[in-house]
């Protein structure tokens, strides 16, 4: 049985007033090439913190190769543990050798000598990662991408055992990540360097890895072989988007595309579309909604509300009427105008009072035209009319055949398919 | 590729020659102070008791500003490097000031007539109390790691207290006790007494050693707390320890030669400039510069307005700041990535 390079027993973490790792365990085999994914503030940096014990965790327990890391001396922990950051900031005009040197300094004397085998050990890191050329080049005048070369110089010259690294690729040019990635995949097999990878690419991940790590708010969401962690489901629950996970039929490849590369190959299909919003409640909607390539409209909008701020500046063709007043006659004829021409009518989140309640007509009106109608679900909470009227009206419309949505994602879901058909 | 070779081939050597010139220019420097002096210039005549006098005065007025210079640089580069801020000093920091305030109610309680080694041990202790002090405000609500600006803007702030009170002390002194604590402020290398340099200089000596010891930790620390605990280093207790020789260091000198500022500060920068960041090499060679430095400007300041000697802190401000100024402004960017 091989042993465990990293073990997390039940681990909870985070900083003075926020905790970030909740009871997290997993381990990693010594030998292993794991990828940790998940979105952004999900944990993937506070959970390498915490495996270096520059994180004390509230509860639970980290081993490193079977030791517990906070009984670990600095000098045992670092010749077993290695971190390349995600950006290494020397204030201080250091050369590039310098930097590398200080991969070596748990092991120099008092006095910073630096052994021959030292020596040996810096040199060798500078060569495997291409920035020998370098070696008398101030380090803050390099390129990101070579100061990330460089730092990953100085922590294979620290020799550890395991070497996390924290985004610490995704500055680098496509030939030079896949040099880097080479040294990795090298040093793993033929040196039993276990390799811990934060990475936001989900395909390559999938490529090069062992095993993946998915993490979500601070907890392991998934873990396993790249097939049974690359779930379309899974990941565009956990990234909240919508996402496609595809296999290359010769290779067996996995391919992570997201909305995005669909939106690319189409332009200028989407629907057009009339949001009735207030309170706040359209300003995700209009984002997401523009960048699914959807033309937006809204209105009736209250000149005051800050979903009109936003139409403003996002620049949606809007009707806008005065605060604190009901809806004139005129200015509603105008949004009826913007909804006849919309492919479908979306109701936010939004409250509705005796102000804004004749906002419903314009989807009714547009059902009856036999446009699409999506009403945001949980209308009884919204409701602040007299006599509960907007549920009522609501309730119509569901009757008369709009649709209820919960999430954005189940939205530009729905309105995707009905683009396409 | 052209980039490339301009860099790779030329640099290694103009360092190796500046610190040649500069380990040559140490010992002609030296020289030169002892030929300086107001009752002349020249080296005095040994074969009488009165050449004889001033030179052992010029000899001990020698290994003072050594003493002090180096304490002060090396004092310096190690907050600088702690900090990783190119405005840390023992001044800035507060420390300067809280030795100051200790020597002066040591000197004005007449504690340090009765006994001679309680001056430096005074200052020393009220220089770390200071710095627990500007510590201590520096932490408030930052969970006990301080960031380095408000460990300045506290530093500056105990600082003006410190010389505030000193200022209060010295007005309501007699005349005796205002005259001592005056002269003492204004800084000057007169030969303390024996007692009193062999102690500092053992603490000085002991003081540029300890943060030798560390130089290779504080190249690591420069990249950072968190890459430093990676790499193998006991962070926290390197910046401890560090704290407490720098702050030795200049509680030392200011116990010994009283308030000489600018010291602490450029003689780093320049020396950093020169000859690179690297503390093992920096740190030997910014004590060396500081106390050759600090040597020239009590040679210029006793020389220049002879039989009037001005205040050393005054030269080496006037002397040494454009000096500096001109090496900083064409070589800061050997120095600090700005």
């Amino acid at each position: 049985m091989t042993e465990n390079a990293l073990t997390f027993r039940d681990v909870s973490a985070g900083y003075k007033h926020r905790k970030v790792l909740d009871r997290v365990s997993f381990s990693l085999q010594a030998g292993e090439f794991v990828s940790l994914i998940g979105p952004n503030g999900s944990g993937k940096s506070t959970l390498l913190k915490t495996a270096a014990a520059f994180i004390k965790p509230h509860g639970g327990r980290v081993e490193l190769f079977g030791r517990d890391v906070a009984r670990l001396a600095p000098r045992e922990r670092a010749a077993l543990l290695g971190i390349v950051p995600q950006k290494l900031e020397s204030p201080m005009a250091f050369t590039v050798e310098q930097i590398v040197t200080n991969g070596r300094v748990a092991s120099m004397g008092l006095l910073g000598s630096v052994s021959s085998g030292d020596c040996d050990l810096v040199e060798r890191a500078m060569i495997y990662t291409d920035v020998l050329g370098m070696r008398d080049r101030f380090f803050g005048e390099l390129s990101g991408g070579e100061q990330q070369r460089v730092a990953l110089a100085m922590v294979l010259a620290q020799e550890p055992k395991l070497i996390m690294l924290d985004e610490s690729i995704s500055h680098l040019d496509i030939n030079h990540r896949n040099e880097v990635l080479q040294i990795l995949l090298k040093l793993n097999r033929e040196e039993q360097l276990t390799i811990l990878l934060v990475s936001h690419d989900l395909s390559l991940s999938a490529a090069i890895s062992d095993r993946l790590l998915l993490m979500q708010d601070g907890a392991l969401k998934a873990a396993g072989i790249p097939q049974d962690v690359l779930r379309a489901d899974l990941l565009s629950s956990v990234y909240n988007c919508d996402l496609q996970v595809r296999q290359d039929p010769y290779t067996g490849a996995l391919q992570v595309s997201g909305p995005l590369e669909g939106q690319q190959r189409s332009p200028k299909t989407g629907c057009r579309v009339h949001v009735i919003a207030g309170g706040g409640s359209g300003i995700e909607l209009f984002r997401r909604l523009l960048l699914e390539g959807h033309r937006v409209t809204a209105g009736v909008l209250n000149l005051l509300d800050s979903d009109a701020e936003a139409a403003r500046a996002l620049n949606i063709e809007s009707v806008f009427d005065q605060p604190f007043s009901p809806i004139a006659t005129a200015t509603l004829e105008k949004a009826k105008r913007l909804s006849r021409e919309a492919d479908a009518v979306i109701v936010s989140h939004v409250p509705f009072g005796t102000g804004n309640l004749v906002n419903l007509d314009l989807a009714a009106e547009a059902l009856k035209l036999g446009r699409r109608v999506y009403i945001a679900t949980g209308i009884a909470g919204r409701d602040y009319t007299s006599g509960k009227q907007a549920t009522a009206k609501v309730e119509s419309l569901m009757k008369a055949g709009a649709v209820c949505w919960e999430s954005l994602h189940e939205l530009l879901a729905a309105l995707h398919e009905q683009k396409t058909h | 590729m052209c980039a490339d070779n301009r860099f790779t081939e030329k640099k290694p050597s103009l360092p190796r020659l500046r610190l040649v010139l500069f380990l040559l220019a140490v010992p002609l420097l030296l020289l030169v102070s002892l030929m300086l002096g107001p009752s002349g210039v020249g080296f005095p005549d040994l074969s009488t008791p009165v050449g004889n006098a001033i030179a052992s005065l010029r000899f001990s007025r020698m290994l003072m500003g050594l003493m002090t210079g180096a304490a002060l640089a090396a004092s310096g580069v190690v907050f600088q490097a702690l900090l990783r801020n190119p405005l840390a000093e023992p001044y800035v920091l507060g420390v300067s000031g809280g030795a100051g305030l200790g020597a002066t109610i040591s000197i004005l309680a007449g504690a340090s007539l009765a006994l001679p080694l309680s001056l430096p041990v005074i200052a020393f202790v009220s220089a770390v109390l200071t710095l627990m002090l500007v510590y201590g405000i520096a932490s408030q609500g930052s969970g006990g790691q301080p960031s380095v600006y408000s460990l300045i803007l506290s530093g500056v702030i105990v600082s003006a207290i410190c010389s505030s009170i000193i200022m209060f002390l010295v007005s309501t002194a007699s005349v005796d006790g205002m005259h001592n604590v005056i002269w003492w402020m204004l800084g000057s290398l007169q030969p303390a007494s024996i007692a009193q340099q062999q102690f500092s200089a053992l603490l000085i000596t002991a003081g540029i050693a300890g943060t030798w010891a560390l130089s290779s930790r504080l190249n690591a620390l420069v990249l950072g707390r968190e890459m430093a605990h990676y790499q193998g280093v006991n962070a926290g207790l390197v910046i401890v320890v560090g704290l407490l020789f720098s702050t030795l260091l200049a509680a030392t000198a200011v116990s010994l030669s009283g308030m000489i500022g600018f010291v602490g500060l450029i003689v780093p920068h320049v020396m950093r400039a020169s000859f690179g960041p690297d503390h093992r090499s920096l740190l030997p060679l910014a004590a060396l510069g500081g106390g050759v430095f600090l040597v020239i400007c009590d040679a210029v300041a006793r020389t220049i307005l002879a039989p009037i000697e001005i205040p050393v802190g005054v030269v080496t401000a006037l002397v040494g700041g454009p000096f500096f100024l001109l090496i900083l402004q064409r070589r800061m960017k050997q120095a600090w990535i700005a």
